[in-house]
């Protein structure tokens, strides 16, 4: 088994990755209570992709076609701005409608968009992405841009937990809680973008919720919903690929088979504390 | 005494929705101003002027420079997912003074206990938030106002959802608070006859209209029958100010319409 999963040695690297940085995120996108924002972004960016592959296959868009990542980029941290800013919460529509409205519009144009794109893979790619493909040099690409994530995490911890946990005081004392919430939402972009060009919708998904629900469910402190958030995801990563391989199981969903008995195993010894 | 707010001629509300028109007083310091009236009639409206994070449409609201307001929010909009101890919630009202990017010192921690032992909760500081009742979570978050050396304690509706015991406490506390610290204290309810007992001012905000004064000038049946627009009596009991609205028939209700 072992030397099976060597061979795609690349591949769990980057998975490992993927998982680290969402897991992180997704500590902030649980509590908030944010979730499907995540879900959304990560449709975004799907849509993205499906966009610079149909105006590709049309011969326009520059740069933007021709790395479809970067129109991916773009449309995922137009969406992050906009929920950042408050996600239309001013126009009457209840929040989780406009993510719900996002999610299925930006699903839909997403598969109307490869459907009629001359180049590009078959859309299941988005849902259940390629992780087995990625090669050492997308794992470097992922960690340029995840570890200045982790590190504006890191430093300014403080900051974007007082924003989240109470908004209203953070702001009577002068914290510039709609800059906050943008810089949180943007670097949550930045990481759904570029994880979903490799993990898929369902993968990005999972990472941003499981690892830290499991977390919230075990631990007794930020720095424990953390560590265990962390810790969990990238043990699912390992025990999912290492599953995957052998039994010939597809890479994502088993990762996310793995999140999902320890979220339930988690909850199940919480149960039992009480 | 200096003025900490002042409000001249000011206009309030969201857009072009006026909510509050021309306004005008002071909070001066060391007052114990007492922000009353229902849901709904502008008391937050008024309460994010002072607070900055609001500007009036026409008019001036200006607070002094240098002014540090120690904000008690409602106890229902923290949320208790977080898995925070009460020391690590505390410490946040002194974030801006830790600064951008740094951690809490032990010096911070030790102002944190500091600011519990105060408000009669140090033995508290390390059980997390939602594992406290009603009146000790206000505790907490009146200790987080403490810590960060207000000017002004702002306290939102500190008594919600609370019983009386509780009530009773907080009160109690905030008044000690105004007494012995000689803090300047704005408390926003809608609880007219739990207020009125211990501020010694208040502003009354009714839909449209505003009234401010000494306790003793508004909790006066006159004052209270023009504003609430129903005749009520205002009674003293061992020193208690009492509110009670007459029986009045019962009204159609606006929108209702009769034809002659």
């Amino acid at each position: 088994m072992l030397s099976t999963i060597l061979i795609f040695r690349e591949a769990l690297y980057g998975a490992l990755v993927i998982a680290l940085a969402c897991s992180v995120l997704g500590v902030y996108v649980v509590l908030r209570r944010i979730v499907f924002v995540g879900a959304a972004l990560a449709q975004l960016s799907s849509a993205g992709i499906g966009l610079a592959l149909f105006l590709g296959g049309l011969g326009i868009g520059g740069v933007l076609t021709s790395h479809p990542v970067a129109m991916s980029l773009l449309i995922t941290m137009l969406g992050a701005l906009f929920f950042g800013a408050g996600g239309g919460s001013k126009s009457g529509v209840p929040p989780d409608a406009t993510i719900g409205v996002t999610y299925a519009g930006a699903a839909a144009a997403g598969i109307l968009l490869i459907s009629k794109a001359t180049t590009g893979e078959a859309h299941d790619i988005f849902l259940q992405g390629n992780i087995l493909g990625m090669t050492l040099a997308d794992t470097t690409v992922l960690l340029a841009v995840t570890i200045p994530v982790l590190l504006v995490h890191l430093v300014f911890y403080k900051e974007f937990l007082f924003v989240s946990f109470d908004r209203e005081t953070a702001r009577t004392m002068g914290y510039q809680v709609t800059r906050w919430n943008l810089l949180l939402y943007g670097t949550l972009g930045l990481v759904i973008a570029f994880a979903m060009q490799f993990a898929g919708v369902m993968l990005v998904f999972n990472f941003l919720v499981l690892p830290a629900v499991t977390g919230l469910l075990l631990a007794g402190s930020m720095a424990g919903i953390f560590t265990v958030a962390i810790l969990s995801g990238l043990l699912a990563s390992l025990i999912g690929f290492a599953l995957s391989v052998p039994f010939d199981l597809p890479s994502g969903p088993a990762i996310i088979a793995c999140s999902t008995v320890m979220a339930l195993a988690a909850w199940v010894v919480r149960s039992l504390k009480r | 005494m200096s003025a900490l707010v002042t409000f001249d001629h000011a206009t309030l509300g969201y857009g072009a929705k006026k909510i509050l028109t021309d306004i005008s007083y002071e909070i001066p310091e060391g007052d114990f101003l007492g922000l009353v009236g229902p849901n709904g009639a502008g008391k937050t409206t008024m309460l994010r002027n002072i607070l900055g994070s609001l500007s009036p449409l026409s008019g001036t609201v200006t607070v002094r420079p240098g002014l540090r307001f120690g904000y008690v929010p409602q106890r229902e909009s923290v949320d208790s997912v977080y898995p925070l101890q009460v020391v690590e919630i505390v410490m946040m009202g002194r974030y801006d003074r830790i600064g951008l990017g740094r951690r809490p010192t032990k010096t911070d921690r030790a102002l944190a206990i500091a600011a519990l032992e105060h408000v009669g909760i140090a033995h508290l500081a390390e059980q997390q938030l939602r594992s406290l009742s009603g009146g000790q979570k206000q505790r907490a978050l009146i200790a987080r106002a403490l810590v960060g050396e207000p000017t002004v304690l702002v306290l939102d509706e500190p008594t919600e959802g609370m019983d009386l015991v509780a009530t009773t406490q907080i009160l109690s506390l905030v008044r000690e608070l105004h007494a012995q610290d000689g803090l300047t204290v704005l408390m926003v309810s809608h609880a007219l006859n739990e207020v009125a007992n211990y501020v010694e001012r208040i502003a009354l905000v009714l839909e449209g209209g505003f009234r401010i004064g000494r306790v003793d000038e508004i909790m006066t049946e006159a004052t209270l029958s023009s504003m609430y627009k129903i005749p009520v009596d205002v009674k003293v009991f061992d020193g208690h100010r009492v509110v009670v609205a007459r029986r009045v028939a019962a009204q159609p209700t606006t929108g209702a319409h009769t034809h002659a």
